[in-house]
């Protein structure tokens, strides 16, 4: 594929960066950094630490993660978050949205109706 | 009596004190700047100014960390200080306000820290 | 309670700053410059006080793993700062819906 093509994915990406992230932590209990690289890996090249910051930040005073400090190897200890039942249930609505809104915009592509 | 002297509710009385005293720490152009923001906010107060006290309260923060980092207070208000209050405030052109601060602030950054490596 | 508790809360104050004066030069004038910034704009999230002692818990993380402070945040610190804000109303949204709130009554 072009690279071009998939750069400054930050305007599309908005609004389901936060879905990826609950599905991420979902998995297993997990931090901000390995986060960011699980999603760098996925091709979302131009995510930092910091968006993700942000959006931990936000689940987390939005009560959807339970937040866990363990000390680190290196630095200060690490933050560890994992979903509770109110973050399942938000993830839940991430991906039927998701699938709503691909499913039309797939058949929009495809010239149906 | 100006506005100001009109707030008598106690618990404001008291933060208002304790504004004064602390704007009186500050040097003489940023004190004159805190004069004029306060002049400038009232027409967004509410009957009692309590609306005001954390907008005052974040101008306030504001002026002194600069003051402390040694900037010119023309490099904080600009040369508009009537729209500078109005933005602060959230009254017209606050919207505008945001943007020039947000490209002041990656401006900042972006000079700073190539001082930092040159 | 408001900001000038933070700031004139004084021994947890000085406590925060001296936290920030421990970062890599880069991060503190990147905070600095951030501070500077929430303070105009006034969210009303700043008064209790996590939204700064957590971003310096933040920085410090991204010190000590070595990363230069751009590298963590990204170059587009402002954009960084509305993300961190997003759900926090701002005094000035508050003033607005005031005005709006009046007005409408007035109408009516």
């Amino acid at each position: 594929m072009e690279k071009g093509a998939v750069e400054d994915l930050t305007e599309l990406l908005k609004g389901t960066l936060e879905g990826c992230v609950l599905e991420i932590i979902g998995r297993e209990e997990t931090y901000g950094y390995a986060i960011t690289r699980r999603l760098n890996e996925l091709g979302f090249a131009d995510v930092v630490e910091g968006t993700v910051y942000t959006i931990l930040l936000r689940l987390e005073r939005n009560g959807l993660v339970q937040v866990t400090k363990r000390p680190s190897e290196q630095g200060p200890p690490r933050k560890f978050y994992a979903l509770n039942d109110a973050g399942r249930a938000e993830l839940a609505t991430f991906w039927a949205k998701w699938t709503y809104v691909k499913t039309r915009i797939d058949k929009l592509k495809e010239g149906g109706r | 009596m100006n506005f100001w002297e009109t707030i008598t509710g106690s618990d404001l009385t008291r933060e208002w004190k304790a504004f004064e005293a602390r704007a009186e720490a500050l040097p003489n152009d940023y004190r004159a700047a805190w004069d004029e923001i306060k002049t400038h906010l009232s027409p967004y107060s509410d009957f009692t100014g309590r609306n005001l006290m954390p907008i005052l309260d974040g101008a306030l923060g504001l002026l002194e960390e600069s003051a402390a980092d040694g900037q010119s207070i023309y490099h904080v208000v600009g040369d508009d200080i009537v729209g500078f209050s109005a933005a602060l405030a959230g009254g017209v052109g606050a919207r505008s306000y945001r943007d020039k601060w947000r490209e002041q602030l990656n401006r900042n950054v972006a000079r700073k820290l190539e001082r930092l490596g040159g | 309670m408001g900001i000038q508790d933070i700031i004139e809360g004084k021994r947890q104050w000085r406590a925060h700053v001296a936290r920030v004066k421990a970062l890599p030069p880069d991060y503190q004038i990147v905070y600095q410059e951030i501070q500077r910034y929430l303070f105009k704009v006034g969210p009303v999230d700043l008064v209790d006080g996590t939204l700064l002692s957590g971003l310096v818990e933040f920085f410090e993380e991204g010190a000590a793993a070595g990363k230069g402070v751009l590298q963590l945040i990204g170059t587009d610190v402002a954009a960084f700062c509305d993300d961190l804000i997003k759900d926090s109303r701002t005094y000035a949204d508050v003033y607005q819906e005031s005005v709006e709130r009046n007005s409408g009554a007035a109408e009516k």
